[in-house]
Order: structure tokens, then sequence, then C-alpha cells
């Protein structure tokens, strides 16, 4: 048997963008139906221009409103049919220092990058919604999970948030055959990492990470690699975990 | 907004005491003008003006007044 052949099973991906769109490419060459999930229509159409609306379908929706989210997933249900499994790769790269990190900041963030995440899994395993033989569910994190810096509080916070959570996520559905991990990239060549960069993160910032992430910076297709082997049965005892792809840079 | 008025939102911004700013103050002589206070000036621009700053944009910045002149 195959572990790695996705005919006939259907994945949700949530936030197609670089890290989300190397997904939806992994999945769709292994046989996948997928859909996508997104804040930009333009986004959307894009790849379902691309692959062909025969295997991808897309609803756009904006993670930020918690509260707008259950209404979409079900109309998506209804339409597509239960999921096989669940990627959730939207989140705010914010970068901003503390003095001006108020409550209304810290809550957008979170609302991205942790309670839109929450909810999406509290409805996607609610039963009649995936297959009922198992799901695997994969969220993105970070290694901010794990390490901290100067004006990452609401983005660390939000990963932070994301693993303790899929902990416990984790044991509340396994008897359910549902597993849930996360992903923990390291510096990964996608927009967010560019818009950091324009902000000067400066030539010996990047050298001090380029000497720590001693593999070398991670393309997309790396951490979506990650991403379908927590999807496949090849990972069936793996859950509640993090799977930093990160080039060394967490362990150095 | 007056030119009082932006002076004293800079000088909150940058964590520096009222009273210390001058148009033609050299932003390499703020000590506080660190690469955090930086942030803080982009963070500025985009939740009381609406607008995205970049990083070129940022480093043409020379003295208090080019900031100020882009405070609309």
């Amino acid at each position: 048997m195959n572990t790695m052949d996705f005919t006939g099973k259907r994945y949700l991906i949530a936030g197609i963008g670089g890290i989300g769109s190397a997904i939806v490419e992994a999945l769709y060459d292994l046989g996948a139906q997928l859909v996508l999930m997104d804040i930009s229509d333009v986004n959307i159409n894009n790849i379902v221009e691309k692959y062909g609306s025969d295997r991808v379908r897309g609803y756009v929706c904006d993670f930020s409103d918690v509260l707008g989210i259950e209404p979409i997933v079900k109309r998506m249900i209804a339409e597509v049919g239960p999921v096989d499994g669940f990627v959730y790769a939207a989140g705010l790269g914010s970068v901003r220092p503390l003095k001006m990190c108020k409550y209304d900041f810290m809550r957008n963030v979170m609302d991205v990058n942790f309670f839109a995440f929450i909810e999406m899994v509290r409805i996607i395993s609610a039963r009649g919604n995936s297959n009922p033989l198992g799901m695997n569910i994969v969220g993105i994190s970070a290694l901010g999970a794990f390490m901290g810096n100067s004006t990452k509080t609401a983005y660390c916070a939000s990963k932070g948030a994301m693993n303790a959570a899929v902990r416990c996520i984790a044991k509340e559905l396994a008897p359910r055959s549902i597993r849930v991990n996360t992903v923990a990239p390291g510096v990964t060549d996608t927009k967010m990492f560019r818009d950091a960069q324009d902000y000067g993160a400066g030539s010996e910032a990047f050298r001090q990470i380029e000497e720590r992430q001693y593999l070398g910076v991670c393309e997309p297709s790396d951490i979506a690699d990650a991403v379908v082997f927590l999807l496949s049965d090849m990972s069936h005892k793996i859950t509640g975990c993090c799977l930093p792809v990160d080039g060394g840079k967490l362990t150095s | 907004m007056t030119t009082e008025e932006k002076i004293a939102m800079l000088e909150d911004v940058l964590e520096v005491e009222q009273g210390t700013l001058r148009p033609e103050t050299a932003l390499v002589d703020i000590d506080e003008y660190t690469s955090i206070a930086k942030l803080s000036v982009i963070v500025m621009f985009d939740d009381e003006f609406g607008k995205k700053i970049t990083g070129e944009k940022l480093r043409e910045f020379k003295t208090v007044g080019d900031i100020l002149a882009e405070m609309d």
C-alpha cells in the first residue's frame, strides 16, 4: 500500500500564502482533492485556475472574524462533503514593539493565528464533518513557539498557544482516530520573510540566522513535505507533537 | 495636525523627553532611534495615518523633519 497516495482523499487547506500554496501543490501532485480557504478571492482563483476546478475548490474566509468561520465551513461541507484532513496555514507574522502592543493588536494576532485555528479544528472534528475512519490535522506553528525575540510577543504567544492546545486536542481526539500535530518552520523563503528583510532585519542578523540554520533557508516545499508526512499514514504513531523543519536552527 | 502635535507624537513614539526634538534634528543624533524605534515609527504610520512605510522609505529619513513631512 502506498501511504503517500492521496487519491480520492479530500483535504482542507486554510491560508494560501507561501507555505499554504506549496502544501496545495504537494497534495495535488499526490492525487488529493483540495478545498481552500483564504482571505483573498484572487489567491483562490489563481490556484483554481492553475490546477482546475475538478479537484480544487475555494471559499473566501477572513480568519480574523472568528465567529464568521462556522457558517462558511458548514456551507463548504454541505457542498463538497466531509474531509480527510485539514491544514491551518493562515497567520500574521506581526512584528511590533511591546510599547505599541495594545489589546486590539494582540487580540487581532491571536484571532488569526490561534483562535481561528481552534475554531476550525473544533468544527472540522465534529461528527459528520470528517471521515469517520479518522483524520489528520496539521497546524503551521513556528520556532517562535520555543524561542523569543524582541517585538515578537504577539506572534510567539500565538504559536506557543497553538502548540499547547494541540497537545490537548491530540489526546482528546485520539479515540476518534484523529491525529493533530504542528510543524515549526525555520526561516522560509515566503512573503512573510521577505517583508521582514525589507525592514532591515539587517545583514548581521541574517548572518547569525545562517549560522544557526546551517542547512540553509527553507523553501515552502520543504515545509509542505513535512506536512504531507504528517497527513499520511507514514506518521500514524505521531500525534500531539511539533515537528521543526528548520535546517537545524532550533537545536544549534 | 500641527507641527507641534506631530513632534509630540514622535517624541512619545521614540520615548524621548518632550521638547527634545526639532524638525532639523538629525536622526543619527537621536540615541533612542534604534532598530526597534524604527519599527515603532512604521507602526505609528500604519496605526495613526494608515500609511505603509517601506524599508526603503524608512532609510530615506535623515531628519525629524523628513518624518514629520510624511505624517499626514
